[in-house]
């Protein structure tokens, strides 16, 4: 398992999508599969940037494993308890004028991923989840 | 990312390349709501170059959209392929704005 730790920023979201690209390629996945894979890990990575550390600031803490075909990401912070995977569903039956802006996020995380898991561990929020 | 705007009579043309992520969605808001203030009602988005958008992306498309709307105008979007479509059939929103497959058709409904 390969581990990078950078602060949790919007400014980190490069270059860590730019270390799991590397496990993603040891994996073997299709590289016309990598934007999804960015696109996990942006709205994985925003949510820690903007909820783990409501006081100060901290780091988050990227893992992976790859394996035949398929990489285990693990996200880890040690802000407050944080799960987005219990976030409301967003009601995408509304039109233009009451949609709201928010919200697509998690729906795209849980939509892309085939398992995304959340637990507490050590007082550290960690999300798990499996690609493709 | 970057913005090519393109003045037209009924519209303004945005051909917009590249990655709407976290860091670049805010500066397609901006353009945009330059081209709002100046009173312009109808903005065409040329997506046929984008190759990345994530829920900040969408974000900024929507609020573009829905200002526009009040306004009586509309964004309407041209050239959606790719992880972009996914993500806007995915969330709906495909439904949502007005898509065309080329700007020429956007452009004949003005």
């Amino acid at each position: 398992m390969k581990t990078l730790t950078l602060p949790a920023t919007a400014g980190s979201i490069p270059p860590l999508s730019e270390f799991v690209r590397e496990g993603a390629v040891a994996a073997g996945i299709a590289t016309d599969e990598l934007g999804k894979l960015d696109l996990i890990l942006e709205e994985v990575l925003m949510n820690v940037a903007r909820y783990a550390y409501t006081e100060g600031s901290g780091e988050v803490e990227v893992r992976y494993m790859a394996e035949k075909g398929r990489l285990r990401v693990e996200i880890i912070d040690s802000g407050i308890v944080f799960n987005p995977l219990e976030a409301d569903s967003p009601d995408l039956s509304r039109g233009l004028v009451d949609r709201p802006i928010g919200g697509l996020g998690v729906f795209l995380i849980k939509n892309m991923v085939e398992t995304v898991h959340y637990r507490r561990e050590n007082d550290q929020n960690v999300l798990t989840f499996t690609f493709p | 990312m970057n913005i090519e705007a393109t003045e037209l009579d009924k519209a303004v043309l945005l051909k917009v390349s590249g990655r709407m992520d976290a860091e670049h969605a805010p500066e397609f808001e901006r353009a945009c709501q330059t081209w709002i203030s100046q009173g312009r009602k109808h903005l065409i988005a040329d997506l046929a170059d984008l190759q990345y958008v994530s829920s900040m992306g969408l974000r900024s498309f929507l609020s573009v959209a829905q200002k526009l709307q009040a306004a009586s105008g509309a964004l309407i979007l041209c050239g959606l392929h790719g992880l972009p479509r996914q993500v806007f059939e995915m969330t709906r929103l495909i439904g949502v704005f007005q898509v065309f497959e080329t700007t020429e058709q956007a452009l004949a409904t003005l």
